[in-house]
């Protein structure tokens, strides 16, 4: 058994990893990173570290206000983007240039030095005056069970521009997992680009084979077997599920993601909302190495490391209040024990536990507060328009009924975010809009929002989010038959029942309880790998609940529901990953055949923080005998896939 | 044959053992004059370049050397190669730890020769070298410093991305001797350097010289200390002095008596300098003792980190200090426990008893005693004793009862590995101590540069490290010497090297490709399973299709992105096109790239693929870009013409959608010019221009836009609904509320009225609201602050309950009005 968890593993790499290389600049120096990485980066490690190791101030490449305060100057940006690293570029010609300091300059390409790089510093003509190094940052652990990529552009590259970049460092972070703990024995995965990657898997791992015992390959990668402690990697596509992250998310954690936006764990909220930064929180947030800003907002730290963050995080915003009164009374009471002391000992008892008190106490302020802000913005009336035409849409109610609604959004100038989403989500679930309908509403909303969103509503078709219904086969391609071109919601509502109109927001007993009666499609898929039996009693309509925990790993991958699985959109594969027989049964003798098995699940494109939910919420059912963590290109959310399509520039004069 | 002495060839400097150890004999041939020469040798046991020094008269029949060149040989005397060097004169000759030879020309220019082949990259030092010229070097494992004539230093400190730099401007006056010191040994981690300048010396680092304030000078020779604690130098009265590496202390001083400076001076180990003058040499160590050694003819020095070589015509032989486990063992009436364990083996081939009792005696610090033998066993060359010494280990250890024979093992394999490359064949005289720096895997990679693949192969074989790198280097050779037919040799390497794991085809097709055999690379590469490594090399053989189609295959978004670059600027641009038009991943990579950089192309790729809608978007993008209003309208316009007569639907709208947004541009420039001083309206959307419009009460020009613009009724009033609300202009609201009908119904209107918290207008269209339910209703006069309202509403659904509640949030006379309704619908008793 591996004595680190995969994410703190991951955590502890990249840190030993960076500061190495920080090392190897000599002396004090200036960071510049762009801005992509700062959070990535302030994930896992200090600004303090940092210093520690000579840094001495952190700039932003994107504010290009780097300075010849010192000599040594170290820039951090992604080899994958050219651009970034033409900017690297000019901002060291312009140093060379101006300063009289003659500098010392290190570019750290993440997660690898590529040829396009080497390109574009050879055409800048620098790339003999900078020292170059590769600094391997793949997987960015942000919970103990969730391992990301935090690639901003993996949506938009992976659908908008077809840009297969993601898939490729998808499958780099991948092997690295496979490297540590042997080749997954199963891959099972749904959709094209998961196909792609399953693809590049097999193939990498067939150079790897190619490379084994020749010096160039990883010692750690010899004689790498199928894993004995892992299960399956279970990989799903994004565009398999468009429908569920359009939807808005009714987790608390999944809401504050929604209206004010999460990001690498944080999220920065008005200060009128959860007050000035105070005593030991002030601390937290200068993790950053970006300072923050006076006033207006403030970074709150979201993650495991507040308690009751992590109470509240997964459960339905219905809930959540009780939950925080729970919680106010009990500490309520505890904090009265004070007056029944009446011993010292007793006294210092208290005293001692004094400080959590006081961290639990503000973080329930916190969150009183954000809740508060939350629940103002869910009574108001646009949202729970949005609502009714979400859920009528998720329910599979004919969608014309809502079109009034949407228009009325549109001319009340609602959020184009939200408009757009209604519309996708529209067209996801239903096969398309009518042409009629798009074109009317492609009007209305250009005209509301800007003659730029022609570009954008271009985008969004090309992401097939929005499309005309062309043709009745689109809609209801394959109940069988070849594979579909588009997610069949219609028929899989049915057949893995998504929609569970009873369901207890306190007490779930199905996934659904995340949209409030509608199970995200994406995990159900995982459902129907991992929790065969359950599903299948779902259908039945048996009684759901019990079966869950007579599951049995019995039969594997896609089995038993192959022809559900073919309205789904993409292809389907269960691949079975073999090894030396002898060897792998040798292992499994070693690790016993009743230690916890892990599941990986692998979300390309994006997973939302209800899917996270959810499928914690699957996890808890299959343990002890499954472990799941989550991994990922980065954190999606309907906002997000729209911001990837969005025209950003209007025809106002440039100021 | 008799055994040895072991104690042959010791000699006593001081309270310290060294001995001579003769390794190979009859190296070279007679008529190699070495003191013509000048000899530089390469660490760890390594081959040897000789280059005639330029500075000897040379016999002009001699037509051998009428060329400069450098011959290298192995320290057996086997010659290996030789290089022709046609460059400006040669200024300085080294060799690197990975046995790549260095020679530095005095116009700065730089070559390194690797895997001894005479295979090349070169550099130059730049830094001025040319006008200056280079006046002399000094190599360490990884780098080099070059002292150039005008007193300044340059430094490059790794070979496989060089980067000379200059280092600190260095003082004027004399150079007489200087040394490096190697970035492993300073403070500052990166290369500094000693310079006798006149009667001091300088430290001198990248930044800047740090003179010592020495008053002896000016020295002659200066010299580090392999571990860097101490430094040699020679004055010009003929002395050496030892001192501390500060310069603060001297640790001892020795009068060599002579006028004339020695040749050399180099450390041998860390304890003692040997001085060398033509035949003559003195070691003296630290302790200022020494010992004097004369030679028939000329004698070269090669110093090694834990010893030095001495190379004669007819011999080459091993100084070293004798280590304090030999010592223990072999020295005169020595009773150490190891001594008296080796004593015992002799008496057990006696099948004496003593052997026993000798066992007996040292039982107490037997474990060390063996310990002992294996480790003296390491720095025996002479096989009869290392045998000798593991027996008396292996005896040893046979009467403990727990031992860990580890050590004893792995001794054993690497003395077997180093006897067989000390062969004079094989010509490797390493040292115990050098095979440890050098490592196993290094040890191979010198095997494979003196072609030695068989023995390379067993070593490996034997010590179990992956062979790979012997085979493709075998091949490449193969490759490079076989003139039969390419197939021929393609199937002799493909068969040789079948079932066996890692082999890069890729090298040995580059090999061929270098070779200008490029079927017989493109053959070979066809055998690489990795696809990524088989682009770059395609692409040098311009298999351009091939190179892309590898490229996407291996899935490196990189890799194809680094092809297309290649490609774009090589190709003309239609064929650029037909070659990505029909692989889409490269395609959607051009077009993503383009996007940010390269609209011009973007645009031309859309033409050529007749795409209308992406062309004319290009334009629409390139539109919003444009600071100049006339400039985006231009644009547009040509946008808009890119997708005249097409009859598809979508391009219509997409035709009509454009021509309206440069419509809605004009109005808003003369909107613009008429109601604003700056740009207010321009690039506001059609709704925000007319909301604007509304609220600064030019109702009439927003009606007008609207129609001009055919938007809809219901989004019309919706937006003068708010506008005016923001506006606060009630009395339009109430003049609106005159209509009979809205488009939107009434209810938005009581709800935007008040929200804005007019109570009173906002009852106004509670009436109006009829297709509403009676709750709704009777809940908006309720918020209205109108429970009389709300009461008439129920009384006329006679709804007595509602009544009652109401009654309960009534005050002042309402409460009566509602008792009132109440009784009026009370059936009557």
């Amino acid at each position: 058994m591996a004595p680190l968890g995969d994410a703190d593993h991951c955590r502890d790499k990249a840190r030993r990893d960076l500061l190495a290389l920080l090392e190897g600049a000599r002396g004090k120096k200036n960071l510049v990173v762009s801005q992509e990485l700062a959070g990535p980066v302030s994930l896992f490690i200090k600004f303090s570290v940092l210093q520690e190791y000579g840094v001495d101030r952190v700039f932003l490449l994107e504010n290009a206000n780097i300075d010849s305060s010192q000599r040594n100057v170290v820039f951090l940006v992604r080899g994958e983007k050219a651009q970034h690293v033409r900017t690297v570029a000019q901002q060291i010609k312009r140093l060379q240039n101006n300063g009289n300091v003659e500098h010392e300059f290190s570019i750290f390409l993440t997660p690898r030095r590529t040829l396009v790089s080497n390109a574009v510093l050879e055409e800048a003509g620098i790339i003999g005056d900078v020292n170059i190094a590769e600094f391997p940052l793949h997987f960015l652990p942000l919970e103990q069970d969730i391992l990301s990529l935090e690639l901003d552009d993996a949506f938009g590259d992976l659908y908008l521009h077809k840009d297969p970049g993601c898939i490729f460092q998808s499958a780099k972070a991948l092997m690295g997992l496979q490297q540590r703990h042997g080749y997954f024995p199963r891959i099972v995965g749904k959709g094209d680009n998961a196909r792609r990657l399953a693809d590049l898997l097999l193939r990498m791992r067939k150079e790897i084979d190619a490379e084994e015992s020749s010096g160039l390959a990883d010692p750690s990668a010899r004689g790498l077997l199928p894993s004995a402690d892992t299960e399956s990697l279970i990989i799903i596509d994004r565009d398999v599920d468009f429908g569920t992250p359009l939807l808005t998310q009714l987790t608390y954690e999944g809401l504050i993601d929604e209206y004010v936006g999460i990001k690498n764990n944080q999220a920065e909220i008005d200060t009128s909302v959860v007050g000035q930064a105070s005593g030991p929180q002030a601390q937290e947030s200068s993790k950053s190495p970006q300072q923050a800003k006076p006033g207006l907002k403030r970074k709150i730290q979201l993650d495991a490391s507040d308690q009751l963050f992590n109470q509240l995080r997964d459960a339905n915003f219905a809930i959540v209040g009780d939950i925080l009164n729970k919680v106010a009374r009990r500490l309520e009471t505890e904090y009265e024990t004070r007056h029944s002391a009446k011993t010292t000992v007793e006294l210092r008892d208290f005293v001692n536990k004094l400080p959590a008190y006081q961290l639990e106490h503000q973080s329930l302020r916190t969150h009183t507060n954000l809740a508060e802000e939350i629940m103002r913005l869910t009574r108001s009336e646009t949202f729970r328009k949005i609502l009714d035409v979400q859920q009528s849409n998720a329910a599979g109610i004919d969608p014309i009924n809502q079109h009034e609604t949407i228009e009325e959004l549109i001319a009340r100038d609602a959020p184009l975010k939200n408009v757009l989403r209604l519309l996708c989500l529209e067209s996801c679930m239903a096969g398309g809009l009518r042409p009629k309908d798009l074109e009317n509403f492609k009007r209305q909303v250009i005209q509301a929002y800007g003659h730029q969103h022609i570009l954008t509503f271009w985008a969004l078709e090309k992401m097939e989010l929005l499309q005309p219904r062309s043709s009745a086969t689109t809609m209801l391609l394959p109940t069988s038959g070849q594979t579909g071109t588009k997610t069949n919601y219609g028929y899989l509502r049915k057949s893995l029942r998504l929609v569970i109109e009873e369901v207890s927001e306190k007490e779930p007993e199905d996934i659904s309880y995340v949209y409030s009666g509608f199970a995200p499609l994406s995990v159900r898929l995982v459902q129907c790998v991992l929790q065969k039996p359950y599903i299948i009693s779902l259908i039945k309509g048996g009684t759901p609940a019990a079966s869950v925990n007579n599951a049995s790993t019995g039969s594997p991958g896609w089995l038993g529901f192959e022809d559900v699985v073919k309205s789904a959109r993409g292809s389907t594969f269960s691949i079975v990953q073999k090894g030396d027989d002898k060897a792998v049964r040798a292992r499994q003798t070693l690790s016993g055949n009743n230690a916890t098995k892990t599941v990986y699940v692998y979300f390309l494109g994006g997973i939302t923080f209800t899917e996270i939910a959810a499928l914690r919420f699957v996890a808890a059912q299959e343990a002890p005998r499954r472990k799941i963590i989550i991994c990922t290109t980065g954190i999606v959310s309907g906002d997000r896939m729209m911001d990837a399509a969005i025209e950003k520039k209007s025809f106002a004069n440039a100021e | 044959m008799a055994p040895s002495n072991p104690l042959a060839n010791w000699e006593k400097v001081g309270d310290s053992f060294y001995r001579k150890i003769p390794v190979y004999d009859a190296i070279f041939d007679e008529d190699v004059e070495l003191e013509n020469y000048i000899v530089t040798g390469a660490p760890c046991g390594g081959v040897i370049a000789l280059h005639r020094d330029e500075s000897k008269p040379i016999r002009l029949r001699d037509t051998q050397t009428s060329r400069s060149s450098i011959d290298i040989y192995s320290c057996s005397g086997k010659q290996i190669n030789r290089i022709n060097w046609d460059q400006a004169s040669i200024r300085g000759i080294g060799w690197s730890d990975k046995e790549e030879l260095l020679v530095v020309a005095e116009d700065g220019t730089v070559r390194r020769y690797f895997g001894l082949d005479g295979d090349f990259t070169s550099f130059s030092l730049g830094n001025g070298a040319e006008e200056y010229g280079v006046r002399a070097c000094q190599f360490w494992a990884s780098g080099l410093v070059a002292l150039l004539s005008n007193n300044q230093l340059i430094a490059v400190s790794k070979y496989d991305e060089p980067r000379p730099k200059l280092l600190a401007p260095c003082p004027e006056g004399e150079v007489s001797s200087w040394t490096v010191i190697p970035p492993a040994q300073t403070l500052s981690r990166s290369v500094e350097v000693l310079l006798a300048v006149d009667r001091t010396i300088y430290l001198i680092d990248s930044t800047e010289a740090e003179d010592k304030v020495l008053q002896d000078g000016p020295f002659k020779h200066v010299s580090m200390s392999p571990t860097g604690l101490y430094v040699a130098l020679f004055t010009a009265e003929g002395k050496l002095w030892v001192v501390s590496n500060d310069f603060q202390s001297k640790i001892s001083e020795y009068d060599t008596k002579s006028r004339v400076p020695p040749d050399t001076v180099n450390w041998c180990g860390d304890d003692a300098v040997i001085l060398a003058w033509e035949d003559e040499i003195h070691l003296i160590t630290t302790d200022g003792a020494s010992s004097k050694y004369y030679y028939d003819d000329r004698v070269h020095v090669i110093p090694e980190f834990d010893g030095s070589r001495l190379l004669t015509n007819d011999s080459c032989e091993f100084l070293h200090k004798v280590h304090d486990v030999t010592e223990d063992i072999f020295r005169l009436g020595s009773s150490s426990p190891a001594s008296v364990l080796l004593d015992s083996v002799d008496q057990l081939e006696k099948k004496s008893p003593k052997a026993d009792e000798n066992i007996q005696m040292i039982r107490s610090s037997l474990p060390a005693a063996v310990d002992s033998c294996i480790k003296a066993a390491a720095y025996e060359f002479d096989a009869y004793w290392q045998r000798r010494l593991l027996k008396a280990a292996s005896f040893g250890k046979s009467a403990l009862e727990l031992y860990n024979s580890d050590e004893f093992v792995e001794m054993t394999e690497k003395l077997r590995v180093l006897s067989a490359v000390r062969d004079y064949q094989i010509g490797l005289p390493l040292s115990y101590e050098q095979y440890l720096r050098l490592s196993p895997e290094g040890l191979i990679e010198r095997l494979i540069s003196r072609h030695e693949y068989l023995l390379a192969i067993r070593v490996s074989d034997y010590l179990q490290i992956p062979a790979d790198r012997i085979y493709v280097h075998w091949a490449s050779q193969k490759v490079r010497v076989s003139s039969g037919d390419d197939e021929a040799v393609c199937k002799l390497i493909v068969q040789r090297l079948e079932g066996k794991p890692g082999i890069s085809f890729e090298i040995i097709a580059q090999t061929a490709y270098d070779e200008g055999r490029s079927h017989l690379a493109t053959q070979l590469l066809n055998h690489e399973p990795r696809a990524g490594k088989q682009v770059p090399l395609l692409l040098n053989m311009e298999e351009d299709e091939l190179a892309l189609d590898k490229a996407i295959e291996s899935g490196d978004d990189d890799l194809v992105n680094y092809v297309l670059l290649h490609l774009k600027s090589k190709l003309p641009l239609a064929s650029f096109f037909r070659m990505i038009n029909t692989r889409p991943m490269a395609s959607a990579l051009i077009e993503t790239a383009a996007q940010d950089d390269d609209i011009e192309l973007l645009k031309d790729l859309y033409y050529q693929d007749d795409r209308p809608i992406d062309g004319s978007n290009a334009l629409v993008s390139e539109s919003l870009r444009e600071t100049d209003p006339e400039r985006k309208a231009e644009k547009l316009v040509l946008a808009s013409r890119l997708l005249a007569d097409s009859k598809d639907p979508t391009v219509v709208l997409q035709q009509k959608l454009i021509n309206e947004a440069s419509q809605l541009m004009k109005a808003q420039e003369s909107l613009d010019k008429d109601l604003a001083d700056r740009s207010e309206f321009l690039g506001l959307s059609l709704n925000e221009t007319i909301y604007r419009l509304v609220r600064a009460g030019y109702g009439k020009r927003a009606h007008k836009i609207q129609s001009e613009f055919k938007m809809p009724e219901k989004t019309y009033w919706w937006l003068r609904l708010r506008a005016l609300v923001a506006k606060r202009d009630w009395g339009e609201l109430e003049e609106i509320g005159k209509n009979k009908k809205s488009p939107i119904g009434w209810e938005p209107f009581y709800n935007e009225v008040l929200g804005a918290g007019n109570t009173k207008l906002a009852s106004v269209f509670v009436p109006k609201c009829t297709t509403l339910p009676v709750a709704d209703r009777i809940e908006m006069w309720i918020k209205c602050g109108m429970i009389v309202k709300a009461g008439e509403e129920a009384q006329k659904a006679k709804d007595i309950n509602t009544l009652e509640l109401l009654r309960t949030k009534a005050s002042g006379p309402a409460v009566t009005e509602i008792e009132r309704m109440i009784n009026q619908l009370k059936p009557r008793k």
